[in-house]
């Protein structure tokens, strides 16, 4: 009978989940990095969707479906748990991806939507990588508590996307 | 355009081929648009002609919806985290007046020739009407699940809402103010565009990457097709001939035919798009949330011809009525 009301419970926060998964005020980061490597080699690392872990130190696993894409989909084991992301565009000649949170989870990364680009541009002899990010607070009512409002959302970012550059750099080599 | 909208298109066209006396220079048909940036707390006034800013105003925080009164003096705009709606006066470029309504304001029309607001309250699922003076509620009509996107047909007296979670656009008669139908759209409507006519409603759904097409008349949906990732705004020409959809996943503006339907062109233009607004003979402004500016567009030739900056986190921009302009000299809506 508790384990009924309990699931119960679960599916009624499950469906209230989508009502507060969009807030009206969408918060940014954007970091930039420039790496020795070429933009093909620092490309040919992005575009394999799929290979994340290879070189982001917070992603623990990644499990991939569809290849490199549009449409692939990627589960990222972060310390406290899993997110599921999904790959919209590719662009070879721009070397330019955008992607999109598909399954939120507060818990492991304090944000309730986004999208992201990363985009190689040449730069010097090496790269230039932009990676910026659109997104909202875990908490999307008007008084979040913290940890789940835009200052967490804000720091989780910045930090995912800082972290995510310097292992792209040390993967890719030059420094 | 996105989270605002008045029944400018339809009743200005009426005026100036009536009067015959359309501004011919440059000059004088570029008008002035009012942009909104979240994060730095502030509208920007822009003279789109020159392409040059011509004010930057301190309003209440994080401000996303704006409306403009049909004399072009008063601005008024939500601020959903607050709950407030506030009334900037154009000419002494302070806000006057702040009130609270509902829980979280978020679309705004004026509506009555500056009387009374309409608001959609994203969490209390509700079409709010009040008075512009006071902020006095006078109205209410359930709705969808997150309404968002507003656009009012004073002409037909009815209001179109974008219910973003229920995947519907409600239509309201404004003089009973009740629901008189809720038409399935694609998935996550937040913005709405009407044609210059009122004959059709055109819907960007957010998740789906389509605009819905709504027949008036019968309130039926006629059209749904593909525009692009995370289409944010949407508005028409002035002339009705073409549809221009933000999308602000890739920063791609859709070129649409109205008539067919057809993409003529897709430029990428900028980093996150999010609303737009059309203006004069072929010519829109888009906002470029990540670049914290606003693009003025050449619709034609498929290219932005100025870049403003403005403050950060730009959303929601509106077209402002010049007062100057023959028949809507008229004071008839100061509170």
């Amino acid at each position: 009978m508790l384990r009924r009301m309990m699931l119960a419970v679960a599916l009624v926060l499950a469906g209230l989940a989508p009502l507060a998964a969009h807030g009206p005020t969408p918060q940014r980061a954007e970091e930039r990095v420039t790496i020795a490597a070429s933009p093909d080699k620092v490309w040919a690392l992005l575009a394999s969707f799929g290979a994340i872990g290879d070189w982001h130190p917070l992603v623990k696993k990644v499990s991939a479906t569809g290849g490199n894409a549009a449409g692939a989909e990627r589960v990222l084991t972060l310390e406290k748990g899993e997110i599921t992301e999904g790959l919209d565009e590719i662009d070879p000649a721009e070397r330019r991806l955008s992607y999109r949170l598909g399954k939120e989870n507060a818990e492991a990364f304090p944000v309730s939507f986004y999208t992201a680009a990363i985009e190689v541009k040449p730069s010097g002899g090496g790269s230039e990588v932009v990676w910026d990010a659109r997104f909202y607070r875990a908490d999307t009512t008007n008084e979040p508590p913290e940890g789940r409002d835009d200052a967490a959302a804000i720091a989780a970012m910045t930090d995912f996307i800082k972290q995510g550059l310097e292992g792209l750099r040390s993967k890719a080599g030059g420094q | 355009m996105s989270v605002i909208s008045i029944a400018a298109p339809r009743r200005a066209a009426a005026l100036g081929l009536a009067l015959g006396v359309l501004p011919v220079t440059d000059t004088l048909a570029d008008p002035l648009i009012a942009v909104v940036s979240q994060q730095a707390a502030a509208v920007t006034l822009i003279d789109a002609g020159a392409a040059a800013k011509v004010a930057e105003i301190a309003v209440p925080g994080v401000p996303a919806g704006l409306a403009v009164t049909p004399d072009g003096r008063r601005l008024y705009i939500t601020h959903p985290d607050l709950g407030l709606v506030s009334r900037l006066d154009v000419a002494s470029r302070e806000v006057e007046a702040r009130f609270h309504v509902g829980q979280e304001p978020f679309g705004i029309a004026v509506i009555e020739d500056g009387r009374s607001l309409l608001v959609s309250d994203w969490s209390d699922d509700a079409l709010i009407r009040v008075d512009a003076r006071h902020g006095h509620e006078t109205g209410r009509v359930a709705v969808g699940r997150s309404p968002a996107g507003l656009v009012v047909d004073m002409v037909a007296g009815y209001a179109y809402v974008a219910d973003r979670e229920s995947h519907q656009v409600s239509a309201v008669d404004l003089a009973r103010m009740t629901r008189k139908a809720a038409i399935p759209t694609g998935k996550a409507p937040f913005a709405l565009a009407l044609s210059p006519a009122g004959d059709r409603l055109y819907v960007a759904n957010v998740q789906s990457g389509d605009l819905s097409v709504i027949d008036t008349g019968p309130l039926k949906e006629i059209d749904r097709f593909k525009v692009g990732l995370m289409p944010y705004g949407v508005a028409t020409t002035s002339d009705g001939s073409r549809i221009l959809v933000t999308n602000q996943q890739s920063g791609t503006l859709a070129i649409v035919d109205a008539a067919t339907h057809a993409i003529l062109g897709r430029p990428k233009l900028g980093s996150y798009l999010e609303g737009v607004v059309a203006f004069g003979p072929g010519r829109a402004a888009a906002v470029a949330w990540a670049e914290d500016s606003v693009l003025i567009i050449d619709v034609g030739k498929d290219r932005v011809t100025a870049r403003i900056p403005v403050g950060a986190g730009p959303r929601s921009l509106a077209v402002m009525p010049r007062r100057w302009e023959p028949g809507v000299r008229g004071d008839m809506l100061n509170p």
